[in-house]
């Protein structure tokens, strides 16, 4: 055998599987042992490419941002008592489109009345959950549940201190204006209109929370 | 702490990290991210050899196994799971670039590319180890056929079956492929190793 017919079968027969003739060959010569000593070299080394590059921070990025959105990442559910209690989760479903029938009535009620009430115009402007824009007349909620708030703003401050802060004004903002609803509710119980801003006032609080725990509305 | 110690914590975190993961958990997500990032880069990067799209074919890996994750029964390892999968998106990706495909035949285009067979003259040994740069700059020089298929064999440790039916050749031909892969990495690192010595 001559190097040309043992360099022509290395290949398959590389890792093994040669023959009585092809040992010799390969013991004898020099050449193509050195050729095989090479080739396991390059082999062997060839391991150590597995782990040698770092990516960009940036892959990391985008790959929770999507996660994110996707709804594959979700925060972790606090529990059932971090749920305002009223109204009930479970009639949460419905409140959706109440709530936006509502902002409609309140347009409608609003114009009507010629109203010059800041916090109802305040509310009717936002396009958002957000609640900053309202200002509460009040500084003491009526049937809200102080250690609910307590709570969720304990839990928004372990993940999110510098976020504590504005979740606890929207939450006082929100508490002051359930209180001023249920007011007026009580004042005429057969009040339909003040019946639904009730309502709303409470879908707004379960709204904070929400996005306090980082989930949409059902 | 001991190897095995070390090694048993490590099995153990990334065993939580997937059911917390399950759950929707960020920093499980993040977690698992971690400790298999490099390698699957790494794979993309050996595999492209640009560093772009091995970003976003890290990218892509790992957000089709996220997707994935809830289906994990845990019946081969993670990170066996997630390599196939990063190896299947980065051939998937090849495929659609329509880089040159590995010759079911083997012969090539330009026979200059052709590593030269070692007749009759002695030949000196490469030493005993290889530097990681050099050999790196070799491989990411190597034709991409014959890149993809060192990759798979002599980087990732895949057997010729399995690379035949990634790459979608003959096992006999991966092997070929593998063999003159060798080789002109063989010739490329002897230059580079002369060249560096007749430097004064």
């Amino acid at each position: 055998m001559n190097c040309a017919e043992f360099q022509e079968f290395l290949p398959e027969g590389f890792e093994g599987g040669r023959t009585v003739e092809q040992e010799s060959h390969l013991k004898s010569c020099s050449t193509c042992s050195g050729l095989v000593a090479d080739l396991e070299l390059i082999a062997r080394e060839a391991r150590q490419l597995q782990e040698t590059a770092e990516p960009s921070p940036r892959v990391w990025n985008y790959i929770e941002i999507t996660l994110r959105q996707e709804g594959i990442i979700r925060e972790p559910h606090l529990g059932p008592a971090l749920v305002p209690a009223r109204p009930q989760r479970r009639n949460m479903a419905w409140l959706a489109p109440v709530a936006a029938l509502v902002l409609v009535a309140f347009g409608i009620v609003v114009y009507q009345r010629g109203s010059s009430d800041s916090r109802l115009a305040a509310h009717l402007d936002t396009t958002t959950p957000s609640l900053v824009a309202i200002v509460p007349t009040s500084q003491k909620p009526s049937a809200v549940n102080n250690s609910e708030d307590d709570q969720l703003l304990a839990a928004v401050a372990s993940r999110s201190p510098a976020m504590q802060a504005q979740y606890a004004s929207n939450l006082q903002n929100v508490n002051a204006y359930i209180k001023d609803a249920e007011e007026s509710a009580q004042a005429d119980p057969n009040d339909e209109e003040a019946q639904q801003i009730v309502m709303d006032a409470y879908e707004q609080r379960a709204a904070v929370y929400e996005m306090a725990l980082d989930r949409s509305l059902p | 702490m001991t190897d095995a110690r070390k090694l048993q914590g490590d099995k153990l975190s990334e065993a939580e990290a997937i059911e917390r993961a399950k759950q929707g958990d960020a920093e499980a997500f993040q977690l698992l991210y971690g400790l298999h990032k490099r390698r699957v880069y790494s794979l993309c990067l050996r595999m492209t050899a640009n560093t772009a799209e091995a970003e976003d074919l890290t990218q892509e890996a790992f957000l089709q196994l996220f997707r994935k994750i809830a289906t994990f029964r845990g019946e081969s390892a993670f990170s066996t799971w997630l390599h196939r999968m990063a190896v299947n998106v980065v051939l998937m990706q090849l495929r659609k670039k329509s880089l040159p495909v590995v010759p079911l035949e083997e012969t090539l285009e330009n026979e200059e590319e052709a590593p030269k067979k070692e007749l009759g003259a002695q030949d000196p040994v490469l030493s005993g180890s290889i530097d990681r740069l050099r050999l790196q700059n070799a491989v990411d020089a190597l034709p991409p056929g014959y890149r993809r298929i060192f990759v798979l064999h002599d980087v990732e440790g895949y057997e010729h079956n399995e690379i035949a039916a990634m790459v979608g050749c003959s096992i006999g031909n991966s092997k070929s492929q593998l063999h003159k892969a060798r080789m002109k990495l063989r010739e490329s690192l002897k230059t580079s190793r002369a060249e560096k010595a007749a430097k004064p």
